[in-house]
């Protein structure tokens, strides 16, 4: 007899998901999460809440509205005196808002039943846990079945290792108690964007250090170029193809010596952020001999539904291939309590939609133009400015654009890439038409209320076939 | 009876199909605009 049905290690996104689940259906459930609190109370949540999608959501409004009444209330006739940032007011309310969602876990397990239990966890053979406590007290757990959701880390780089003081990785840069006059950031992916964007707006200089040539690899190449334009329009200053070579922290500053265009450089700052990417957390996790393998790339080896190398052992989230996004890793761990308990669970993992959010935001789901190009697959486009769109016109939100790609012989919606106002509830409506198969017609003949934003999905859908209302469509090819 | 999208209804609307014979491949069994244009390439006479 186990001590449980499923035992979870890490309560992240992942996680926590997969027990609230498993506890619904009936089994017995228990989530182990080493996270403390400042009172040595056991803190659910993992990354996402704590010190990633939360926390950073929070000063991207908070850092949103700060420009908006310093540079954008003018056109509407609205003078504001002198706008000023209360930094630490700012961080509280962000504490605030982490403590409220975390302890609502707390509330959520206890509320179905899910024991949470302080400690480290680690796979032993044999689907057993062991939970090495906060005093160091070691205990063994029988479970059942084990779901793995120990989540990710972010990478460090030897050219500049973090000191938590001049050199921060994304924690680090969630905490700043005043806004740095010059800010480093290395790496422009997702989460160097947003927080520079926090910074920048405001008031901070900003440099982004990205080694890739190209700016957001992974998104639509029209879309990111077109992201970059705003970007750079917001004074983010990105610098393209920079390798950070190294750096020196001195007086509390931190100068740092890249290369870009064949030549060294060297720019100092008060701040440097380190966002390089981030990795699979497994030191310390799997017994050698729990049969549980690890892949190429270090994450934890899973089949399409999750299952390990070891029999009732699975992994989900961050610790396993895929797009490191808080939604993929609930959406798995509620697949894997869902095949636990006998139901044929399955992840659509074509259809995930994955959001920047700067302002404007970047989203997308599905196939981008250029994966579409070398999958040899022939498409059409229907693309869309905001610029003609009514409603963000009167929202002075005028920048970006939709654009949806669709087979050319089928007409089936094979991706959707937004820059603009409010792209992530936007492209949204698309995953949704994606997972019924809908064509780009079936949007194109769906009535959208007027005004709103999400009638720019509507155009783009009608331009794919040419039939746009408020663009001039360009001539369809023959 | 089929449950259909927009664009479908519309195919098989101005194609006059029956869409009880139509095979639905899309979520629960929805008949999708391709469906439709796969009945038509495969029955294209079938009045």
């Amino acid at each position: 007899m186990s001590d449980y049905d499923v035992v979870v290690i890490g309560s992240g996104p992942g996680g926590y998901v997969a027990a609230i689940k498993a506890a619904q259906l009936g089994l017995s459930t228990a989530c182990v999460e080493e996270w403390l609190d400042d009172d040595g109370k056991v803190r659910l949540g993992g990354t996402c809440l704590n010190v990633g999608c939360i926390p950073s959501k929070a000063l991207l409004d908070s850092s949103q509205k700060f420009v908006e009444a310093k540079e954008h209330l003018g056109v509407h006739g609205i003078t504001v005196k002198s706008a000023e940032m209360d930094v630490p007011a700012m961080l509280a309310r962000k504490n605030k808002i982490v403590d409220q969602l975390t302890g609502g876990i707390s509330g959520l397990f206890k509320h179905n039943g899910v024991t949470p239990i302080q400690g480290r966890g680690k796979v032993l053979a044999g689907a057993k846990v062991e939970v090495t406590d906060r005093e160091g007290k070691v205990s063994i757990l029988d479970a059942g079945n084990v779901i793995i959701a120990a989540g990710s880390v972010p990478i460090a780089i030897g050219p500049a290792p973090i000191d938590n003081d001049c050199i921060v990785d994304s924690t680090g840069a969630l905490e700043f108690t005043e806004v740095p006059t010059r800010l480093g950031v290395i790496g422009a992916g997702v989460i160097g964007l947003e927080l520079g964007s926090v910074w920048a707006r405001l008031g901070a200089e900003v440099v982004m250090l990205e080694a890739l040539d190209e700016l957001l690899p992974m998104m639509d190449s029209q879309v990111a170029k077109e992201a970059g334009k705003i970007f750079r329009k917001q004074n983010l200053d990105i610098r393209l193809g920079a390798r950070v070579t190294g750096t020196e922290v001195k007086d509390g500053k931190v100068s740092v010596t890249f290369t870009a265009g064949g030549e060294e450089h060297v720019e100092v700052f008060d701040k440097l952020i380190v966002s390089v990417g981030r990795r699979p957390r497994t030191e310390d996790l799997l017994a050698t001999d729990c049969g549980v393998t690890l892949d190429e790339r270090g994450f934890i080896y899973v089949n399409d539904y999750c299952a390990t190398e070891a029999p009732h052992v699975y992994a989900v989230g961050d610790v396993v291939r895929g797009l490191m996004l808080a939604h993929k890793g609930s959406e798995e761990g509620v697949m894997v309590a869902e095949r636990i308990a006998g139901k044929p669970a399955q992840v659509n993992y074509d259809c995930i939609p994955s959001v920047i959010y700067t302002h404007p935001e970047v989203a997308a789901v599905g196939k981008t133009e250029q994966q579409l190009k070398s999958d040899g697959i022939s498409y059409k486009a229907g693309v869309f400015p905001f610029a003609a769109s009514g409603r963000a016109m009167a929202a002075n939100d005028t920048d970006g654009i939709v654009k949806i790609l669709a087979d050319k012989e089928t007409d089936r919606v094979l991706g959707c890439h937004i820059v603009g106002p409010s792209a992530a509830d936007l492209v949204q409506q698309v995953v949704i038409a994606m997972e019924f198969g809908a064509s780009s017609e079936d949007l194109a003949l769906t009535v959208f209320a007027h005004p709103t934003l999400s009638e720019t999905v509507h155009e783009a859908a009608l331009a794919v076939n040419g039939h746009a209302i408020h663009i001039a469509n360009r001539k369809q090819r023959k | 009876e089929a449950t259909m999208g927009p664009a479908a209804r519309q195919l098989v609307e101005e194609h006059k199909l029956d869409a009880a014979t139509i095979k639905g491949t899309g979520k629960g069994g929805r008949v999708t605009k391709e469906d439709v244009l796969t009945h038509l390439r495969e029955a294209p006479k079938a009045t």
